[in-house]
């Protein structure tokens, strides 16, 4: 039993920069650390904007028959809000997250391509340049973020703003598939010894899978893209009825990528969640084969559901029927993670810091999203609540309440080793419960507008009884989103400043980002303990109970 | 659950929906109490009060994996089995060669309507006798919308280039409203549908009356009005039975006085409103592509004498 | 089994884009069949000519194989030589896609023409850029082979570069099938 200590090596040598720090160190930087950073800075960015997006919107619909936004200012910032808050903040966030954390989990130097990383968070950028800068070009997009064909050809979307959408997209899109291919061979060839993949953190393994999804995923929605480009650049007939196009091909194809990508968005938040109740509960994850496992069925099968997002074109019951099946099915494998979760905290001796109230929040909140997820699998249940607030509350369940406050919790989690201080606690708990509470004011009742009947993407409805009430409640619940955001802010900004130095490892957890100092050296590891099961650091804390001792435990005997 | 909601069912069809609905929410609320219960349980009953011992780390239970999968299995299951029965029940097959009772067509941002087999046109105002299953072409002339009556039963996409035929029924007379839920545009949200379910008498009066050529109002004003429809823009977009003005642009307003409401439900039909109207339609409807023709108060008084006389 | 990291990264990165050039294949099929027929595609496409560009383009696939070989042999002279014949036999396939796209293009065959010509020139045009994309790649090879010892490419560069290549090809091979062959045997 050896207790050799490896140093990552490094495959080859970086490219040198001359500038030593500053501004310029950052731009020109490859090192997948500063890449991670720049990643969640550009998200909390874009969260801003997509939140004063959200808020303007709440505004006009706090009563019926406002006139603070024309319908034409609306639905540039209803479609706005949306395309932002997936491309530009959600999808940014836990590619920063797996970007900066993925190397440190599995003891490596830095990712396998670490220029090619560099090029997507670039890419990034400008996809998010393109897409705004379509405000001051003529106007946004007005088309919702899955922009159905014919309304977004361009005899109905006469401005640039579509056009400038699907650019944006493609940018951002090329630079996510561009990291998924970093992060799936970075995963595959840079293990440490002794880490076989029966032994990575969850999240890295989520984070596998995703690679997986990303690679299938992106295709449909590149094509689509192209398609509609060529529509409305060069007049093409893809989707325009009266050129014998099919409105109908767009929304296969977009769906085919649009709902393997909300997995692509919840799987990362899994693998922090997955991380973090079982450090906060001091035991490992229960069941760590079932929880990976569960995710490879979900990568797969999301393939496999897209349509019901189609339910109401009338493309007959077999059809309708094969993918209810199929949507109900993929109910299955997300459920036993939730109870994999519970089962962590069951017997365990839970410290409830900031990261474990939202890890705990969101298990009940995630449920809530997963349950009406399930009623719109059931299709003629859905072909009353599509297109109507219910979808709205459902889907702002599962990413918000889910991913959100998955990320919020990786986001307490992790900074401190990220640098080196720790978030104020007394900050974070004000965070939390004004998060907690603004979320549900915001989107509980947006259910029981959606069964009351209320449609989605309106800019106004009717004075109907109780639709002005749910509105107004719902943009109180948003304001206070607004001010629990305002919290985090002031905590980041003075938890910098002056936050309580965090030391390597401030919440005794065991994977190998916490075996090295806080913020990691530019090298990541002076040395790695040795691996040879889940947890290497408990095993170091505890030889005599190491996981190792059965190997079932500690995912294999060492090879 | 209010004037628009699919938990008031006004036909066999919107109530297997909203049986289905109720028993489904009824079990996840189950499952969330559940689940809810075990979250907060474990909070409170496992939580550290001081520093200690580890707990016993334990890594799974192989049995509890294969009960927590067949379950929620054998549930979901079930639903799917409820799923089916409720498809065929509340979306019953129609014949593809028979020729519909109702062909509605979708535009931007008002409703079609169309009784092919009595050559009547209307717009936005649906009336259909109770008790007995229509057949309902849905199409659309520009981009995709989406025709949603809640207490009728199931939405259904108008989409271009793909016309769908389907049944609906109601059960009991009286009105039922809706609107259109597929986005299409700046005015998506006041593409409403009024739905007027008559006893058969009624109806078959409504359907001959819509058949023949209204006489307007023998008044100066609304001979005034008449005249002004026919030489102003009005009757490039807009036709009237029984006068040369035959365009489909927009909406047909033959029997205009008879209905409930204007510009698909942005207003009530009065006088004052179709005054309004008349004065600015963007003033009320901005973004509609009807334009704001600058009439004169007279121009408007005369045209207003002229419509609502129509009936 | 390790796969080594850029030969791994190009295999996904093949994987993903055969997925896409399926989507716009299924495309072109979807619209052929649904606008009832290949008339267009009957009267404007010429199967001989195009297979006839289509077998520089295998060819290259060939060529650029002979240079593996050379290269494992040790031979890097010659290595570098096959690659510049596949580049050669890839520019002459080009100018065979570009005659034939400005002979559609002077018919009245245009992105806007039809179904036919919506789908023909993105599918096709997707290909003749990732071709092109190809030729720079092995351009830059080549000229790294003939510059000085220190910015020689890697070994193994080949044989990556290989991989994205012969999928070029492949994918071609399916697309002449979709287009052309099916001409030939409906």
């Amino acid at each position: 039993m050896s207790d050799t200590a490896l140093v990552p090596e490094s495959h080859e040598a970086l490219p040198r920069i001359s500038a030593a720090g500053g501004l310029l160190s950052w731009i020109a930087s490859v090192d997948h650390k500063q890449i991670g950073i720049m990643y969640l800075l550009i998200s909390l960015f874009f969260f801003g904007v997509g939140g004063i997006e959200s808020l303007l919107m709440r505004i006009q619909l706090a009563q019926p028959g406002e006139h603070f936004l024309s319908p034409q200012e609306y639905n540039q910032i209803f479609t706005m809000h949306g395309t932002t808050m997936i491309f530009l903040v959600v999808m940014p966030l836990l590619i920063g997250f797996s970007t900066y954390l993925v190397p440190l989990m599995i003891g490596a130097r830095d990712m396998a391509f670490p220029r090619l990383n560099a090029l997507s968070f670039w890419l990034l950028v400008f996809g998010g340049f393109l897409l705004y800068y379509s405000f001051i070009d003529g106007g946004a997009p007005a088309t919702g973020w899955f922009s159905y064909a014919p309304l977004s050809e361009s005899a109905y979307s006469t401005s640039k703003g579509v056009s400038y959408w699907a650019l944006g997209l493609l940018a951002v899109g090329t630079g996510t598939l561009a990291t998924a291919i970093n992060l799936m061979v970075t995963i595959i060839n840079l293990r440490v010894k002794g880490m076989t993949l029966r032994r990575v953190p969850l999240f890295v393994w989520m984070v596998l899978v995703n690679g997986f999804i990303i690679l299938f995923a992106m295709p449909p929605l590149n094509a689509s893209l192209i398609m509609l480009l060529g529509d409305r650049l060069l007049g093409a007939h893809f989707f325009t009825a009266a050129g014998g196009g099919s409105p109908i091909l767009w929304q296969h194809y977009f769906w085919a990528f649009g709902h393997p990508e909300v997995y692509i968005m919840i799987l990362p938040a899994w693998g922090m969640i997955s991380e973090i109740i079982p450090v906060f509960s001091r035991k490992p994850i229960f069941g760590y084969e079932f929880v990976a496992g569960s995710s490879v069925a979900i990568a797969v099968l999301s393939f496999a559901v897209y349509a019901h997002h189609m339910f109401v074109v009338g493309l007959g019951h077999p059809f309708d029927a094969a993918f209810s099946l199929a949507s109900l099915t993929i109910a299955v494998p997300t459920g036993v993670k939730i109870f994999n979760w519970i089962a962590t905290m069951w017997g365990g001796k839970i410290r409830f810091k900031t990261p474990m109230l939202f890890a705990t929040a969101f298990l009940v909140l995630f449920t809530i999203g997963g349950i009406s997820g399930v009623t719109f699998a059931m299709v003629p249940i859905d072909w009353q609540t599509t297109d109507t607030y219910y979808v709205v509350a459902h889907f702002h369940y599962v990413l918000f309440g889910g991913t959100l406050f998955g990320v919020f919790a990786g986001l307490y989690y992790w900074f401190p080793k990220i640098t080196g201080k720790l978030l104020s606690e007394r900050l974070g708990k004000w965070h939390f419960w004004l998060t907690l509470i603004g979320f549900n004011l915001t989107f509980f009742v947006q259910h029981l507008l959606g069964l009351a009947g209320m449609a989605r993407r309106v800019y106004t409805y009717p004075n109907f009884p109780g639709w002005g009430d749910m509105n107004l409640i719902s943009t109180v619940g948003a304001f206070v989103l607004a001010i629990a955001t305002l919290v985090l802010v002031w905590n980041l900004i003075v938890s910098l400043r002056r936050g309580q130095s965090a030391g390597d490892n401030p919440w005794e957890a065991w994977t190998l980002e916490w075996a090295t100092s806080s913020p990691p050296p530019v090298h990541n590891f002076d040395s790695v303990p040795p691996v040879r099961g889940r947890r290497p650091l408990w095993d170091l804390a505890h030889p005599d109970q190491a996981d190792e001792m059965s190997p079932a435990r500690a995912g294999g005997t060492n090879a | 659950m209010g004037p628009i909601s699919p938990f008031d069912p006004a036909s066999g069809q919107a109530l297997a929906i909203s049986n289905l609905f109720i028993l489904t929410l009824v079990i996840g609320g189950v499952v969330f109490l559940l689940v809810t219960s075990l979250v907060v349980y474990a909070s409170i009953r496992y939580r550290s009060r001081q520093v200690g011992p580890d707990p016993k780390q334990v890594f799974g239970n192989r049995r509890m994996e294969i009960a927590w999968t067949a379950a929620p299995a054998g549930l979901l299951l079930v639903l799917f089995g409820f799923t089916l029965h409720a498809m065929a029940v509340s979306d019953p097959p129609v014949s593809p060669s028979q020729s519909p009772d109702m062909v509605i067509v979708a535009h931007q941002w008002w409703w079609e309507v169309r009784y092919p087999q009595d050559g009547v046109v209307t717009a936005n105002e649906v009336h259909l006798p109770v008790g007995r299953p229509i057949r309902l072409r849905l199409e659309s002339a520009d981009v995709i919308h989406d025709f949603w009556v809640p207490a009728l039963g199931r939405k259904m996409d108008a989409t271009p280039g793909h016309p769908v035929t389907y049944s609906i029924s109601v059960d009991k007379p009286g009105l039922y409203l809706g609107t259109c839920a597929e986005f299409c545009g700046a005015q998506h949200a006041w593409m409403r549908i009024r739905v007027v379910a008559q006893s058969p008498a009624d109806f078959n009066r409504w359907l001959s009356q819509q058949a023949a050529v209204p006489t307007p109002a023998k008044t100066e004003a609304a001979s005034r009005g008449a005249q002004l429809f026919q030489s102003l823009t009005c009757s490039s977009c807009h036709a009237i039975a029984g006068t040369a003005a035959q365009a489909q642009v927009g909406p047909d307003l033959t029997h205009l006085a008879d209905r409930q409401t204007l510009g698909a439900g942005v207003l009530d039909n009065t006088p004052d409103n179709l005054k309004r109207w008349l004065t600015n339609p963007q003033a009320y409807k901005p973004g509609s592509y009807m334009p704001n023709l600058h009439l004169s108060p007279d121009q408007v008084d005369a045209l207003v004498a002229y419509l609502e006389s129509l009936k | 089994m390790k796969v080594e990291s850029n030969k791994l990264g190009m295999a996904l990165f093949v994987a993903s884009e055969a997925f896409f050039f399926s989507l716009l294949i299924l495309a072109y099929l979807y619209f052929q069949t649904a606008s009832g027929g290949t008339r267009v595609a009957h009267n404007q496409l010429d199967p001989l000519t195009t297979g006839a560009f289509s077998l520089c383009l295998i060819g290259s696939s060939l060529t650029i194989w002979l240079a593996g070989r050379s290269a494992r042999q040790g031979s890097n002279q010659r290595a570098a030589m096959w690659v510049i014949l596949t580049v050669l036999l890839g520019l002459v396939f080009l100018a065979g896609q570009g005659m034939e796209w400005s002979r559609l293009l002077g018919s009245g065959v245009t992105m806007a023409q039809g179904l036919f010509g919506t789908t023909f020139f993105t599918l096709t045009g997707f290909h003749g850029l990732h071709v092109l994309i190809g030729l720079l790649a092995l351009s830059i090879f080549i000229g790294l082979s003939f510059s000085s010892h220190g910015s020689a490419p890697k070994p193994g560069t080949l044989e990556v570069l290989s991989l994205y290549w012969h999928f070029v090809d492949v994918v071609w091979i399916v697309i002449f099938s979709v287009i052309y062959l099916r001409l030939v045997f409906a």
